[in-house]
């Protein structure tokens, strides 16, 4: 079995990465981060994966058919928020309203955490996306192919 | 201290573009633009220090992630010509590109 450092390599950090993407998640409030930074890192886990083991590979693990439902199930829980924002009464991601009563501006992050989490989902289906149109493309001939 | 290392990190990186530039096969380039990266990452670390900002390294820990996982994507579109191939394509294929 040929590149069996590079596999090895890649099987020890797919977790550390999966980590590191969810620490940026849920550490985006007080340090550098957020819900894009840490849905591009969750899917860079699985192109790092697919690009070791191949591409059918990674798609028993998510199948393409997946992405288009995470992209759409992000959008809904960032928009979802605003509209309850909206019945409860406040602005559209009018966060305060989640919790008016708190102090400490609970609503705003209970609001935040949501929101990103909806932006972390889509934006991880859409990488993974895009990536799976690039490989599944087929090669064009080599010149001396002909 | 740390300006000093930054200026030296900043030389060592204008040395690699040169490489990058000149080499003549993809994999002097493929090698230069890696070590670029990995000098990319020491100067955001000095540079974070240098700027009292520490979360800085946070982001130096996901470029040198980005880096290794782009680096080995090139290796394998310029092996094996496509990125999806599968293990049994990889291991089939040891030799030249098809």
């Amino acid at each position: 079995m040929g590149h069996l450092i590079l596999r090895v390599t890649i099987k020890l950090l797919f977790a550390p990465i999966i980590l590191f993407a969810l620490y940026v998640q849920f550490h985006g409030d007080y340090g550098p981060g957020g819900g894009f930074q840490a849905g591009v890192t969750l899917a860079a886990a699985f192109i790092l994966h697919a690009l070791g083991f191949g591409l059918d590979r990674c798609q028993k693990v998510i199948p393409p058919g997946w992405l288009p439902v995470g992209m759409a199930l992000g959008v809904l829980i960032y928009a979802g928020t605003g509209i309850y924002t909206m019945l409860l009464g406040g602005n559209f991601l009018d966060y305060d309203v989640i919790q008016p009563d708190s102090h400490h501006h609970a609503g705003q992050h209970i609001g935040i955490i949501v929101v990103e989490l909806g932006v972390g989902l889509a934006v991880a289906a859409t990488m993974l996306q895009i990536f799976y149109a690039f490989a599944a493309r087929e090669p064009e001939p080599m010149d001396d192919a002909w | 201290m740390f300006t000093a290392a930054a200026a030296a990190i900043i030389v060592a990186m204008i040395i690699m573009l040169f490489r990058a530039i000149a080499g003549p096969t993809v994999y002097d380039r493929v090698l230069s633009v890696n070590s670029f990266g990995t000098k990319t990452v020491l100067l955001l670390a000095v540079l974070g220090f240098l700027m009292g900002r520490p979360a800085f390294l946070d982001i130096a820990l996901l470029y040198a992630l980005i880096n290794f996982i782009a680096t080995i994507a090139i290796l394998k579109f310029f092996r094996y010509g496509r990125l999806s191939a599968s293990m049994a394509d990889m291991d089939l294929i040891r030799g030249d590109r098809r």
